[in-house]
């Protein structure tokens, strides 16, 4: 308790604080406001940039769930005397880190990466297409980069699951097909759940993959709070933001865990 | 016994003597630079150059300075000069480097108005005596120890398009190169201070400057079509001068002349309405560790010999006005002489600072 309140509660009170002292030619002071806010609600670049946020998250979040759960279950289930090496494998991007992960994206995205060659190549395009800075490039890179933890969670729910549940299912006549759809799915779910917030809540605070694989066009909250922070070193603004992406994802985490255990429950 | 030894020894000195002794001892210690006590200091942590910068910045500099006062210098080669800014800040003036060493002078006069940097004197850095009269004007005095000069030049790629003359011909590039320029544009955000610089110049182009802006998004609106590449970082344009896809760009003198001699198809000139300077300063946070260390290191910058030596090894400028002796080829895209320093701008960084989120938010708004 005292670790959470040393690490969590109180830097975020003081960002708290900072977001609502007013700031003047880049230097704090301590007058209370609320034009930090009014200042970002009337703004649609930020506007933009905070839809943009959680759309990049929930995209990112399905993409891994939907590349993430065959790999899981073929893991969990195959019986192959390499299903340890499977596993290393799948799970081998976590040793690089996201920044290396991602550069490799942009050598593969850029105007003059390997897909603009490889398409001119097969004569498929006439002129390189710019595929980053755009916002998919940003989805893209992120989904590779967090796809492990959503594997490694949805693989924890199906280990989980007693074999013999698919076996008595089956043996009452259900197809494999039916099986699948009637008793794993559903029993895997909350790994399902799981593995969607892990890596939205991971994607939606995103500094390095929206940096490399983004423009001023497809600014997302992180960047534009560090922009601030480090480099506009307008620090009242930049906790402002930070507090909106802080409480946002609060209240979304807050509503997914009420789902998931109301899912429990039944 | 040896207490009993002390004390007689003591009685044999005459009171007249100890008061003749400390007064000297006093006037020598007020007298002299820091030089002697910093040697009983031992580490010095110098936060400056890195990538490619930091072998040369540790051959010039560090391992020489290191060598002279035979102390151990640790080099933080992370951050830029607003980054390590905003550390500076965020420790309230103990970040943990004795030695900011390349900050701007937005930065330098934020951080004395925040009373986070240490102020100097010719006491503490004897050195700062030989500097241009102009640096006082660019920087509050004393604030730091400026001590690299450079300018934001333009580049362009010779084997692809026709020496430009004037900022308009970044500004406006289809006016003198036509569609074949379409993508080959680069631009920088306005938290790389190139790119303010670079905007200062479109505003004058149209009358403007830094208290009337106006002209500069006007230009920036019509350039958008041309640009093809938007980075922040200066390095971050390296690889797309190197790949052809940069033809035209502002960019700093002495990273300019670096990549040049390494090979890039780049020329780099002054254009017509010139050029801005900058100072690399630089300046001791008040929380450092090892200040009397950092003034030395900070005088050492100073030095002429390594001024000179680090001018032609990092294609700048010395600070100092009494280096005289540098080849002509290298002075003559350098601010070396009075002409060459009374034609720099140097635009007032209070006002970029106090208006540099407003105008990042423009160019946010015009580029998104």
């Amino acid at each position: 308790m005292a670790v959470l309140l040393v690490f969590f509660a109180l830097p975020n009170a003081l960002l708290l604080s900072t977001s609502f002292l007013k700031s003047e030619a880049q230097q704090l002071t301590s007058e209370l406001t609320l034009e930090n806010y009014g200042f970002l609600f009337s703004r649609s670049l930020y506007i933009g940039a905070f839809i943009r946020t959680f759309a990049v998250g929930v995209a990112v979040g399905l993409l891994d769930v939907l590349l993430g759960y065959p790999l899981a279950y073929f893991l969990v289930r195959t019986r192959s005397r390499f299903k340890g090496l499977l596993i290393a494998l799948a799970l081998a991007p976590l040793l690089a880190s996201v920044v290396v992960r991602t550069y490799g994206w942009y050598i593969i995205l850029n105007r003059f990466g390997v897909a603009n060659d490889l398409l001119l190549g097969l004569g498929l395009i006439e002129e390189r297409i710019a595929f980053m800075p755009s916002t998919a490039a940003i989805v893209v890179g992120l989904a590779h980069a967090l796809l492990p933890y959503t594997v490694l969670t949805i693989m924890g729910s199906l280990n989980g699951i007693n074999p013999n549940l698919e076996l008595a299912a089956m043996s009452l006549g259900a197809s494999r097909t039916r099986t699948f759809f009637s008793v794993v799915l559903p029993l895997s779910l909350p790994g399902i759940a799981g593995g969607f917030i892990l890596t939205f809540s991971i994607a939606i605070s995103a500094y390095a993959t929206p940096a490399i694989l983004g423009g001023p066009a497809t600014q997302m909250m992180a960047t534009a709070i560090y922009g601030f922070m480090t480099q506009l070193l307008d620090w009242s603004i930049g906790a402002a933001l930070a507090m909106i992406l802080i409480i946002c994802s609060l209240l979304l985490l807050y509503a997914a865990a009420r789902f998931g255990a109301r899912q429990a429950a039944l | 016994m040896a207490l009993s030894d002390n004390t007689k020894d003591r009685k044999l000195i005459g009171r007249r003597t100890v008061l003749k002794r400390a007064a000297g001892a006093g006037a020598f210690a007020l007298a002299a630079p820091y030089v002697i006590t910093a040697r009983a200091q031992e580490t010095l942590i110098v936060n400056t150059q890195g990538g490619e910068y930091q072998e040369l910045v540790e051959r010039v500099v560090i391992r020489p300075f290191e060598k002279k006062f035979g102390v151990k210098v640790i080099h933080d080669a992370t951050g830029t000069a607003s980054q390590d800014y905003a550390k500076i800040r965020a420790a309230r003036g103990a970040p943990g480097f004795d030695v900011a060493g390349l900050l701007t002078p937005p930065e330098v006069i934020l951080g004395v108005k925040e009373g986070l940097l240490e102020k100097l004197s010719e006491r503490e850095v004897p050195n700062l005596r030989h500097l241009w009269d102009k640096t006082w004007s660019v920087i509050p005095g004393g604030s730091g120890a400026p001590h690299t000069l450079q300018y934001a030049a333009m580049v362009y790629n010779k084997d692809k398009l026709e020496r430009p003359r004037s900022w308009a011909d970044y500004w406006e590039p289809h006016k003198k190169y036509g569609d074949k320029v379409k993508g080959h544009i680069i631009n920088y955000n306005p938290a790389n201070l190139l790119s303010v610089y670079a905007l200062i110049h479109a505003a004058q182009l149209g009358n403007g400057g830094v208290d009337n802006m106006e002209p500069a998004w006007a230009r920036l609106t019509a350039q958008k079509p041309y640009v093809g590449v938007v980075v922040t970082g200066s390095a971050e344009a390296v690889p797309h001068f190197e790949n052809g896809q940069v033809w035209i760009s502002p960019y700093w003198s002495g990273r300019s002349g670096y990549y040049i001699s390494r090979g890039l198809p780049f020329e780099m000139l002054i254009p017509q309405e010139g050029v801005i300077g900058l100072f690399d300063v630089a300046c001791v946070p008040t929380g450092a560790k090892n200040k009397k260390l950092a003034y030395e290191f900070l005088n050492y910058r100073l030095d002429k010999d390594v001024q000179r030596e680090w001018a032609l090894a990092y294609f700048t400028s010395p600070t100092r006005a009494d280096i005289t002796d540098l080849p002509k080829e290298f002075t003559a895209s350098q601010i070396v002489t009075k002409e060459q320093m009374a034609k720099t701008q140097f635009p007032d960084s209070d006002v970029i600072g106090a208006n540099r989120r407003d105008w990042t938010l423009k160019w946010q708004e015009i580029m998104a």
